[in-house]
């Protein structure tokens, strides 16, 4: 159910935090809020709106600033570590033979 | 001759390491799970994280145990990502060897009329819902076709000994047509063990079939919910495993329990009515959502947060009676524990990346059409027919393990990018269930925060991580249960 109450709105810096950062975390937060997102010029203006009537703001302003961060962190990891994956990957399903085509249907 | 080992490791400057992939999760403000792509893990402080992510830490004992366990490397180095490689495949290698598990549902009819029950019970007078020798043996021919060395025939109802001759019939069938073939063969009779005599006694002793059965808990609990004529399914059930294993062996019958709102307040009464028949393993199963028990509703209102206070409470009985001598073993607890301590994968179906559906099991209903899963099927009785790949009378192989009905679940709920899972830090320990996420949310992937498969299993992970953490006794249980 969703709640007739007011949303409450939170900023993030556009220099320092990526728009797949918000949006991630907007999505991992859906349990207890919906996330709409807007670009401004220098910020990305999150306002979000809590599913059940009586949720404090600043409790949600406080789990979608620590989520940010953390998926800020996540894609930071993601990259950094991208081409070693890619590598472990490769080396993982190199040898199981999974590309060989499969034998003619008897 | 004089042996010296050099030392394995030397201290790190700083940021003279770099990352290997890996993922982390606040379990609580003072403690952050952190996991690499096969799930070997480190707990660490949130500064701790944070140094070792900006290249500042300087606490050598933390940078050679996340070395130790491949979450960190030193530029350069080639072996961590190469045994992570080896790892990855270990815990994989089923994966070209699909299909294990075949599900024959050889009749729909059941003498039992249980609250849960996920498929529509039918009279047992109605031979119309029995599978016929023609449709068994194009079944048959599917299963042969699987690249699993391994097959397991699983024999399912309504209630299978009510159609034994059939039984009978598929397992002499199995066995002729390996004469070619060479698997290694198992089968396992589902079964209530009301029917259960002399006859199913002999033959699962010359045929080397295993009977796995249902026992929810003390006889109030179990009668309860598995009514029949006479109210004594408890007495027969018991009465079935003592006779099974006198006569065939202890290891010869297993039995699952389900949850209801009766359990909820009884986890000891039920792990100790498992301990005094002998059982050694308890599998706290929570209900599922298909079939006839959404319908019903046999206590199926509980959420996860219940069923999560009911399995610790659970947990932690077995464990003290593991601390008291007596070997008791949660069995999904030990699935986890596979995963999450060593690097093997069971391959559990419902806990396994990509779904167990079709790759893990497949299932011929009575009337030849297959399905992905059993809770495919149960899908099927409320009149979807999502997971329906084909019909043995009219697809081969290929079309049913290239269906869309079966790559598009399988692609869409994926773990390793399905939205959340594919960051999420137990990500390997957990797996994909497109069968519930489309019947609770309406897509293969589910919304993960908001799914309640994704709540539970988060929940068992916390606990188990949690447990072995505090307490050796139960670390060393839990490494037992995950070599068995």
């Amino acid at each position: 159910m969703t709640a007739d109450v007011e949303p409450a709105t939170i900023t993030f810096d556009r220099a320092t935090v990526e728009l797949d950062a918000v949006q991630r975390a907007a999505y991992a937060v859906a349990a207890t809020m919906t996330v709409d997102i807007r670009v401004s010029a220098n910020e990305y203006v999150c306002t979000l709106f809590p599913r059940t009537a009586g949720t404090d703001l600043h409790d949600l302003q406080h789990q979608m600033r620590s989520e940010v961060i953390d998926q800020t962190l996540r894609l930071r990891i993601g990259q950094q570590t991208e081409p070693l994956r890619n590598l472990i990957f490769a080396l993982a399903f190199s040898q199981t033979g999974l590309a060989d085509p499969e034998a003619p249907e008897s | 001759m004089t042996l010296r080992l050099a030392r394995a490791t030397t201290d790190l400057p700083p940021a003279g390491w770099q990352l290997l992939p890996l993922r982390f999760h606040r379990l609580d403000p003072d403690s952050i799970l952190v996991t690499n792509l096969v799930g070997e893990h480190a707990f660490l402080t949130e500064s701790q994280l944070l140094s070792v992510l900006d290249g500042t830490c300087t606490n050598q004992r933390l940078l050679a145990e996340l070395r130790a366990k491949h979450l960190i490397q030193v530029p350069g180095e080639r072996l961590p990502a190469e045994l992570l490689a080896i790892k990855l495949r270990t815990r994989l290698r089923r994966l070209p060897d699909s299909t294990g598990l075949h599900m024959f549902v050889v009749t729909l009819r059941c003498e039992h009329t249980c609250r849960y029950c996920q498929v529509s019970r039918q009279s047992t007078a109605k031979s119309d819902y029995d599978m016929s020798e023609e449709t068994a043996r194009r079944a048959l021919d599917l299963a042969f076709r699987s690249p699993s060395p391994h097959l397991k025939l699983e024999f399912q109802g309504g209630e299978p000994l009510l159609n034994f001759p059939l039984v009978r019939w598929i397992v002499a069938e199995a066995k002729r047509m390996n004469e070619v073939h060479s698997k290694q063969l198992a089968f396992v009779i589902a079964t209530n063990l009301a029917l259960l005599d002399d006859d199913v006694i002999e033959f699962c002793g010359q045929e080397d079939v295993y009977l796995s059965t249902s026992l929810d808990g003390p006889a109030d609990v179990h009668n309860g919910n598995r009514r029949r004529p006479g109210q004594d399914s408890w007495e027969r059930t018991v009465s079935g495993i003592r006779t099974v294993q006198q006569t065939l062996g202890p290891g010869r019958v297993s039995a699952l329990m389900t949850t209801t709102e009766a359990s909820l307040d009884r986890p000891q009464d039920i792990i100790n009515s498992y301990a005094e028949l002998g059982l050694r393993h308890v599998f706290l199963r929570p209900i599922s959502p298909y079939g006839f028990a959404l319908r019903r509703r046999g206590g199926a209102g509980y959420g996860v947060q219940r069923w999560l206070t009911f399995y610790e409470a659970g947990l932690d009985h077995i464990i003290d009676l593991n601390r008291h001598g007596v070997p008791m073993v949660e069995a999904y607890t030990a699935i986890v524990a596979k995963k999450m301590f060593t690097n093997d994968d069971p391959g559990y179906v419902d806990l396994t990346s990509p779904a167990g559906i079709g790759l893990g099991a497949l299932v011929y209903n009575y009337d030849g059409d297959v399905y992905a899963s059993d809770e495919g099927r149960m899908l099927a009785e409320m009149n979807d027919h999502t997971f329906r790949l084909g019909n043995v009378h009219r697809s081969s192989y290929r079309d049913i393990m290239l269906s869309d009905q079966l790559l598009q679940p399988l692609q869409e709920s994926f773990t390793l990018s399905a939205p959340m899972c594919s960051t999420c830090a137990f990500e390997p320990y957990c797996g994909a269930d497109p069968v519930f996420h489309h019947t609770t949310m309406g897509d293969f992937a589910g919304q993960k925060a908001m799914s309640a498969f994704c709540q539970r299993n988060m929940g068992v992970f916390t606990a188990v991580l949690r447990r072995a953490r505090e307490d050796d006794f139960t670390r060393e249980l839990f490494f037992r249960w995950a070599q068995q």
